[in-house]
C-alpha cells in the first residue's frame, strides 16, 4: 500500500517533467489515464477560461462544457498529430463541443416552441447572463460568436493565426480579417484606452 | 522563409494589441479536483468498455442456449429421417451426436461454441469501431 503511494508520487513527479507530446503518446499507447490527468491539469485553466468567455453564462455551465470537452478529447486523442500545439488542438475540441451543445440546446428550444411551451428567455443577449457585467463582457457582447471565439483564442489564449485557423477550420487570411473586424467593432463601440480589466 | 516572416509580422504587436491582451487576460483557474473528476470518469468508462464484451457474451450465451439446444435436437432428429443413401459419408468424418463432452452432447456443444466465438469476434469488431 505504502509502496503504491510512493510509486504514484514518483510517477507524478516524472510526469511533471514530460512534454505534452510525450504525454499524449503515453496516453494513447497505453491508455495511461495518469498521463492524460497531467495534461488536463496543465491546460484546464485555459480551456475553462476560453469556454467561460465564449459561453458567457454561468461558470458551472462552462465547466460542464469543459468536462465534456476533455472527455471528447480523450476519445479523439489518437487524432492529435503533434503538428501544432496541444492547447491549440484542445481549444479546437472545446470550440466544437461548444458549437455542438449550442446546436443541441437550439434544437431543444425549437421542439419546446413547437409544442407550445413558452421557454424562459433563452435567446437573451450575452451580457444579460451575468449580474455583474465586466468591461470584457460588454466588449465581447458586440462581437459575433465566431469573432468572440477567435478574439479569445488570439488575445486570451495566445494562439497564433495558424493555430486559430486549425482550430476553427478557417483559412489564415479569414482569421486575420475576422480579428481585424473584431478590433474595429471594439474600437467603434468603446474607448478601449479607458478600460478596466475584465 | 515566408512562414518565418509571417510569424515575425504576427509577433510585432502594436499598443492596441497589447491593450486587448491585458483586457482579455484572466486569472488562472485552480484545478480544485477538476482533473481528478475527469480521470475518474474516464477510468469508469474504460472498465465499462472492458466488461461490456464478456457480459454481452455471457448474456447472449444464456439467452441463446435453450433455442439453440432445441434447434440442434430437432435437426438431429430430422437427420434420422433422411434416407441412408444421402448420408453415405464415412461416420468418422461427421461429429458423433451420441458422444458426450462435459455432460453435453457434442453437436450442441460445437454449435454453441461457434456462436460464442462469432459473438466474440463481432463484439470485438464493434468495440474497435
Amino acid at each position: 500500500m505504502a509502496c503504491d503511494g510512493a510509486w504514484q508520487i514518483i510517477q507524478t513527479a516524472t510526469l511533471l517533467e514530460v512534454e505534452d507530446q510525450s504525454l499524449v503518446t503515453l496516453a494513447v499507447a497505453s491508455q495511461d489515464t495518469a498521463a492524460y490527468g497531467e495534461l488536463i491539469r496543465r491546460h484546464q485553466s485555459q480551456v475553462r477560461n476560453f469556454l467561460r468567455k465564449l459561453a458567457g453564462g454561468s461558470t458551472e455551465d462552462a465547466d460542464d462544457l469543459a468536462q465534456e470537452c476533455f472527455l471528447h478529447a480523450w476519445d479523439k486523442l489518437q487524432t492529435f498529430s503533434g503538428r501544432g500545439s496541444f492547447i491549440g488542438w484542445l481549444l479546437k475540441v472545446a470550440y466544437t463541443t461548444f458549437l455542438q451543445s449550442k446546436r443541441k440546446s437550439k434544437r431543444y428550444s425549437e421542439v419546446l416552441n413547437e409544442v407550445g411551451y413558452v421557454a424562459e428567455q433563452q435567446s437573451r443577449s450575452y451580457t444579460q447572463d451575468t449580474n455583474e457585467v465586466s468591461d470584457l463582457d460588454k466588449l465581447l457582447a458586440v462581437l459575433t460568436e465566431e469573432e468572440r471565439a477567435i478574439m479569445v483564442m488570439s488575445y486570451a489564449c495566445g494562439l497564433s493565426h495558424r493555430e486559430i485557423g486549425d482550430a476553427t477550420g478557417l483559412p489564415v487570411g479569414t482569421v486575420k480579417s475576422i480579428i481585424f473586424r473584431g478590433k474595429d467593432k471594439i474600437r467603434t463601440n468603446f474607448d478601449i484606452k479607458d478600460h478596466k480589466h475584465g | 522563409m515566408t512562414s518565418k516572416i509571417i510569424n515575425m509580422v504576427e509577433k510585432l504587436k502594436d499598443a492596441e494589441d497589447r491593450l486587448l491582451e491585458s483586457m482579455f487576460a484572466a486569472e488562472p483557474i485552480a484545478d480544485g479536483g477538476f482533473s481528478q473528476r475527469i480521470v475518474a470518469q474516464i477510468r469508469r468508462r474504460i472498465w465499462v468498455r472492458r466488461l461490456a464484451l464478456p457480459v454481452a457474451m455471457l448474456v447472449g450465451g444464456i439467452v441463446a442456449f435453450k433455442p439453440v439446444m432445441q434447434l440442434v435436437t430437432v435437426s438431429s432428429t430430422l437427420l434420422g429421417v433422411v434416407p441412408r443413401e444421402f448420408l453415405e459419408i464415412p461416420a468418422s468424418v461427421l461429429p458423433q451426436v451420441e458422444s458426450v463432452t462435459f455432460g453435453m452432447p457434442l453437436m450442441p456443444m460445437i454449435v454453441l461454441s461457434a456462436m460464442v466465438v462469432m459473438a466474440g469476434i463481432l463484439g470485438t469488431r464493434l468495440l474497435n469501431e
